[in-house]
């Protein structure tokens, strides 16, 4: 889709992209990642000769972009910047249709398009097709920036740190929309940032930058998994341990669960978890084998006091297998709204719990650290 | 009434006429230095000049060209627009943010379109502004080119003066105030109707 070969860009001797080989695949999410200065802006400018290499080819659907007109090459690339640059003079409707306009579309095609792609993200046409940018805030101003870079349908988006201005929680909103948005329409998006978190989140793939080359090139995983060097493995700093995307179940889960036999009566469940401290017990069988799960909410009845656990128990509570991510565990307790996921063996042995606060306090040790965990 | 009447008339299309070739001749001089930055030094040091020189001298140097009458006031009044027009073209075209030309050059727009599409409309408040400027000191200033022999409101003041005739001073005075502070007003409506919505809402965030 958009190849580099031995692209160098220079200002006298400083060289700022260094014989820069990359080939970015089509409907790929690649990130060009990296701390400031180390080139990745002027390697996303050159792609639409916002910035001219000083040597080397850039292709994009093999075409030599040195041998396009600027303007034809621009405007069939979507561009959005970190600064938003919505024109201030013209509505959001103007805004957006800023390139099929340019493209000379007829007017109703673009008033639909316009509509067409404000509902994409949840905003009203008739509420802001005619409102102006400085009416919207901050996010709405990004989310009108994306729509602007798609109106024309271009199968290429260049993005220059487009988040990077916004407060955490729209950053985080802006980020889930654009995922959504890329599964939905497949574009092959370059997108520079120097947020590792953002990276992780949104690419395919990611590219590593350092004093104008590409240190490290590879899926989000891969280069968690094998760091080429000591810079990538700083660069990529609190993702490195305790990922969990990379950890299994068992790690975060407790060893330690409440447990009965499958003959004790209400009652004395009752007691056990007064005593323990919880609200919950699993019922095993033989030491081992889960049966099911109690709750404090179903001794609340006189009735039920008198019966054994295993009549109580109930049986259909979802488990998840030792040896599956963490992740399977933290997808199954906030999707079907759990408060405890046992953890079994092939044979439905109990091995352990994983509880909210286990998995809270995992989550916790993979963005402060282990060490300021007790 | 009517005779003072028609000498206000008369008075404010002196005005306008000299701020209207100052227009017709500074925006696009304010593009062209805007364009070729390396000409925005002298030309600007050049009508900075011009515009120190006192009103009297330049109606005086301006008569050596054009002789007595209306062509010699309205190419000084000309000359006094040229800074405010020229300044406030190039102030506002380059007041506009650098983001705004990098979105606007980077989705493909040709120079001309990002000068007429987005540089001139945010640019408008403020050569508003100039042309505002330029018109109110130059119905001011047109009140002595009486002295060279042009029309005006000039005109019954410095008779007036001469004669030591304080109603005739008023009645040339008065309606050149007044012709100002209508002129001012207006534009200041005429302002808020050419410029963009988008750049009269107050930002919300």
């Amino acid at each position: 889709m958009i190849r580099f070969e031995g692209v160098l860009k220079a200002y006298g001797s400083l060289e700022v992209v260094k014989k820069l080989d990359l080939h970015v695949l089509e409907g790929e999410f690649l990130v060009l990642i990296g701390p400031s200065g180390c080139g990745k802006t002027t390697t996303l400018k050159m792609i639409n000769r916002l910035i001219e290499p000083t040597s080397g080819k850039i292709l994009v659907n093999g075409q030599n972009i040195m041998e396009m007109n600027p303007v034809t090459l621009r405007r069939k690339i979507g561009y959005v910047i970190q600064q938003i640059g919505l024109f201030p003079n013209m509505t959001i409707m103007d805004n957006v249709d800023l390139v099929p306009r340019l493209l000379g579309w007829d007017r109703e095609k673009r008033i639909n398009r316009v509509y067409e792609l404000l509902e994409l993200v949840g905003m009203d046409p008739e509420v802001y097709a005619n409102r102006y940018p400085n009416e919207l805030s901050g996010g709405q101003q990004q989310r009108i920036g994306v729509l602007r870079a798609l109106a024309a349908g271009p199968s290429i988006i260049l993005m220059d740190e487009p988040f990077g201005a916004l407060d955490p929680i729209t950053r985080e909103n802006l980020q889930d929309e654009l995922k959504n948005l890329q599964s939905k329409l497949n574009k092959t998006i370059v997108f520079v940032t120097h947020d590792m978190d953002e990276a992780m989140k949104l690419a395919d793939r990611i590219a590593i930058m350092k004093d104008g080359e590409i240190i490290q090139l590879g899926s989000p995983e891969s280069i968690l998994r094998n760091p080429s060097d000591d810079f990538v493995l700083e660069f990529i700093g609190k993702h490195r341990v305790n990922s969990c995307e990379l950890e299994k179940v068992e790690s975060i889960m407790k060893t330690n669960p409440v447990t009965t036999d499958p003959d004790r009566k209400g009652t004395e469940m009752l007691a056990l978890m007064k005593r323990k401290g919880v609200n919950t017990v699993l019922v095993v069988k033989n030491d081992k084998q889960l049966i099911g799960v109690v709750t404090i909410e179903k001794l609340d009845n006189k009735q039920n006091l008198t019966y054994k656990a295993e009549y109580l128990a109930d049986t259909g509570l979802p488990v998840i297998t030792a040896g599956s991510p963490a992740r399977e565990a933290f997808d199954l307790l906030v999707s079907q709204k759990l408060e405890y996921l046992p953890v079994v063996d092939q044979n439905r042995g109990l091995l352990g719990l994983v509880t909210r606060t286990s998995m809270v306090n995992a989550l916790a040790s993979v963005v402060w650290g282990e060490e300021e965990l007790s | 009434m009517s005779a003072v009447f028609s000498i206000a008339l008369e008075h404010l299309w002196l005005s306008v006429a000299g701020v209207f070739l100052a227009c017709v001749i500074g925006v696009p001089m304010g593009i062209v230095i805007l364009k070729i930055r390396v000409l925005a030094g002298p030309v600007m040091g050049v009508i900075d000049i011009l515009q120190t020189i006192p009103s009297l001298a330049m109606l005086a140097l301006v008569m050596f060209f054009f002789g007595l009458g209306n062509m010699s006031l309205i190419t000084a009044l000309f000359i006094y627009a040229l800074l405010p027009v020229v300044r406030n073209t190039f102030i506002g075209l380059t007041g506009v943010k650098s983001e705004l030309l990098e979105a606007g050059k980077g989705m493909g727009m040709t120079g001309w379109q990002l000068l007429w599409q987005v540089q001139l409309p945010i640019a408008l408040p403020v050569i508003l502004a100039g042309f505002r400027v330029a018109v109110v000191t130059s119905i001011g200033i047109a009140t002595i080119g009486t002295l060279i022999g042009a029309g005006g409101l000039g005109e019954p003041i410095w008779r007036g003066i001469q004669l030591v005739n304080t109603p005739m001073i008023l009645s040339g005075a008065v309606p050149a105030a007044l012709l100002a502070i209508i002129a001012d007003y207006s534009l200041g409506l005429l302002e808020k109707s050419v410029v963009s919505r988008g750049l009269q809402v107050k930002n919300t965030n």
